[in-house]
């Protein structure tokens, strides 16, 4: 097999994964946290095409299209909620807004 | 024909669902007619049944039909079935016959009530479930019958529902029939448990055939025997009877003269292989007829309250029917119940037209002298009363003579002791029958105040015609509806009912002719006590002491108040002080707070801060993965 071997597309999965967690625990603006949400759904993908490549399925490639679906839908609803917390004038700041607290 | 007893079941249920369906759209008289006739096509329907019963052979002239089964468990089934037979066919033709009579003369008495429709309506149901009662060809249907009957009394008695006192009595009679009705399916379990069937056939095979022990049977007597009691007002169940007067007049006379205060007797004859495999219980029948018709005999003596007397003498006709069902005379005791659902309806009902003309006057203090301006009524209560009294040859003498001659024929202490109580009762019969006809017929009028002015401007007139019909038709059958069975000459009646219940007992022709003649001397003897007492102008019972307690109906509500209701209330009060309140209410409340609690306490998890949440999860993510990693 040409190129890097399964392990490396893993390193890269999980360091990726890292970076959106950080994104997603530091970041306030929802922007941000949308974008390292993203990340984080990606290295999933990324991980689950490796594990298929290693396996010879193709499963693993269906279900990295099932989560890019979501992934898009959720963005969608996403940035539906910013662009409507913008229009109100609200401050964009995940901390700031708790509106929904018990 | 099996298609007469179902329309005789049935046409009366359809009345009263017609008048309750159509409500304000026919008018007044028209709901009254409706009932009128679906009680008196169940009489029709009656007669069918009764006229081809008779074309058969005696041997075969019992029909069950039925509909459908509607129980089934396991082996457990009951269907919707009847039973026509000569003892059903007899209680029909008297609930219907009678029955109508009282319900056609209602459309007068009532006229101008508010609720008539009302009225009707449940006088239609009354019928029906008092045909269900006796049609029901099963002991469960039966209890049925038994029960739409306590219901329907309910509603009638209470019919004046803005009077506090007609409300008390209908639940006092519900309540009081409840304890009985309680008892009655009691007795039913112990029967499906060991019989496994409530069907008449089997259940009274297994009674007869010795498959049964003595304490089933004894209880299970027990249980129907106490139903009989509260059903017919007898001692110790009777109070209900005399308040139920509360109810209008041609209630009194349907329910306490012609129908559900007999039904106990009916019961008894009935189911009268049981209580024969108990002898004990079937004399304590007997016992307590004797005693209810001398209590009641002598309570009636000093009621003034007219419908009060014709209540307690009903109670006292009553104990001779049980007194007959007791020594097996089970012929007397259906003879007699048809000859006083005659004569007492037509005392109740010519006492409604006594109560009609003096706007509600009850009281017998202010009446008197009516003889003169009512001379229809005046002879038709002379009828009733003399029937009731036992003067030959009026109805109520040849069936009471019988009973007196069966309690003789029984023979023993028992026979003599019940013998002796039904002659002292006859004689008491004499006293209260004349003391009250004397009262309200004869004498002067009592100054009736404005009343008499009033009526004087009505003129003669005894009501329409509606309600003298009836009572004219009620005063015939008293006249002459006792030559159904005649000692000595024709023992019909006798021998019909006896193809269901055999007489155990069967009095000599000697017996029958010496009691008539004492039952009679005795009966003028208390009527001409009554007489004298009556033109010196004094009371029956003089004694103060003696007066005080048949005045207080010996006590017996008093007596229940202390024992059971008084203690009952007390019982419910400590329950609630001290288990409601405390347990019941307390740990409700307990739980309700520790909820709150609870969810305010994890309401504070929830701080609507994402990056809080998303920690969270990684920081849960990471545990679990150790854990996994760890545990592997």
């Amino acid at each position: 097999m040409l190129g890097p071997g399964v392990p490396w597309y893993l390193a890269v999965s999980g360091v990726l994964f890292a970076i959106g967690a950080t994104g997603v625990l530091l970041r306030r603006s929802p922007l941000i946290v949308l974008l390292s949400l993203e990340i984080m759904l990606n290295a999933s993908n990324l991980a689950l095409v490796g594990f298929s490549r290693l396996l010879g399925a193709v499963d693993g490639q269906v279900f990295a299209i099932g989560v890019m679906a979501v992934a898009a839908a959720e963005v969608t609803v996403g940035l539906g909620l910013i662009v409507a917390f913008a229009r109100r004038d609200m401050e964009l700041d995940v901390d700031a807004l708790t509106e929904l607290r018990g | 024909m099996i298609w007469g007893a179902w329309l005789c079941l049935f046409a009366p249920l359809g009345g009263a669902i017609a008048i309750t369906v159509a409500g304000e759209r026919i008018s007044r008289t028209a709901a009254g007619w409706i009932s009128t006739l679906s009680v008196f096509a169940g009489f029709a329907g009656a007669l069918v049944s009764f006229v081809s019963t008779l074309g058969r052979d005696a041997a075969d002239r019992e029909q069950l039909s039925t509909a459908w089964s509607w129980l089934a468990a396991g082996d457990f089934r009951v269907g919707l079935q009847i039973l026509v037979d000569p003892l059903a066919l007899t209680m029909m033709l008297v609930v219907t016959g009678v029955g109508g009579l009282i319900v056609w003369y209602s459309i007068g008495y009532m006229h101008g009530e508010d609720e008539e429709r009302r009225y009707f309506a449940t006088m239609a149901l009354f019928v029906f479930s008092m045909l269900m009662l006796v049609q029901g060809g099963n002991l469960l249907l039966l209890l049925v019958g038994w029960g739409l009957v306590g219901l329907a009394s309910y509603l009638l008695i209470g019919f004046y529902h803005e009077r506090p006192e007609a409300v008390a009595a209908a639940k006092k009679a519900f309540v009081m029939n409840a304890v009985g009705d309680a008892a009655m399916a009691l007795g039913f379990f112990l029967l499906i448990a060991k019989v496994g069937s409530l069907d008449f056939g089997r259940v009274f095979e297994a009674a007869q055939g010795g498959g049964l022990s003595s304490t089933t049977l004894n209880l299970v007597a027990l249980g129907l025997l106490a139903g009989a009691v509260a059903k017919s007002a007898q001692i110790p169940l009777h109070t209900w009877l005399p308040d139920a007067m509360e109810g209008p007049t041609p209630v009194s006379a349907l329910i306490h003269a012609a129908t559900m205060v007999t039904a106990g007797v009916y019961l008894i004859v009935r189911t009268h292989p049981v209580f024969e495999a108990a002898p004990g219980v079937q004399h304590l029948a007997a016992i307590i007829g004797a005693v209810t018709l001398l209590v009641a005999g002598f309570v009636a003596l000093v009621q003034w309250d007219m419908k009060r007397v014709i209540a307690y003498s009903t109670m006292s006709q009553i104990g001779y029917m049980f007194l007959a069902a007791g020594v097996g005379a089970y012929g007397f005791a259906m003879f007699h119940l048809v000859t006083h659902a005659f004569f007492k309806a037509l005392m109740f009902l010519a006492a409604g037209i006594v109560i009609h003309r003096l706007d509600g006057e009850q009281d017998i203090r202010k009446m008197g002298g009516l003889r003169r301006t009512m001379p229809f009524t005046w002879i038709t209560f002379l009828v009733g009363t003399l029937a009731l009294v036992g003067i030959p040859p009026l109805a109520g003498f040849w069936s009471k003579d019988a009973i007196l001659s069966a309690a003789l024929a029984t023979g023993g202490a028992l026979g003599w002791f019940l013998f002796a109580a039904g002659i002292l009762g006859a004689f008491l019969t004499g006293m209260y029958a004349l003391r009250l006809y004397l009262m309200v017929f004869e004498g002067e009028p009592a100054a009736r105040d404005a009343h008499a002015g009033g009526h004087a401007a009505h003129g003669r007139g005894e009501g329409p015609r509606s309600m003298l019909i009836p009572v004219g038709a009620l005063a015939a059958l008293s006249a002459v509806g006792g030559l159904i069975n005649v000692p000595g000459a024709w023992r019909t009646f006798e021998h019909w009912i006896g193809e269901v219940a055999v007489q155990l007992v069967e009095p000599s022709v000697a017996q029958d002719y010496g009691t008539s003649a004492v039952a009679v001397l005795v009966g003028v003897a208390g009527a001409l006590v009554a007489r004298r007492a009556f033109t010196q102008g004094r009371e029956l019972v003089t004694m103060p002491g003696a007066r005080t307690v048949l005045e207080h109906k010996l006590y017996f509500d008093e007596l229940y108040d202390a024992v059971f209701a008084r203690p009952a209330q007390i019982v419910a009060d400590r329950l609630r002080e001290d288990v409601e309140t405390p347990v019941v209410q307390g740990s409700l409340t307990e739980i309700g707070a520790g909820t709150r609690a609870a969810a305010a306490g994890v309401a504070r998890l929830q701080t609507g801060l994402l990056r809080t949440y998303a920690l969270t999860i990684a920081a849960s993510v990471v545990v679990l993965v150790v854990v996994f990693l760890a545990v592997r």
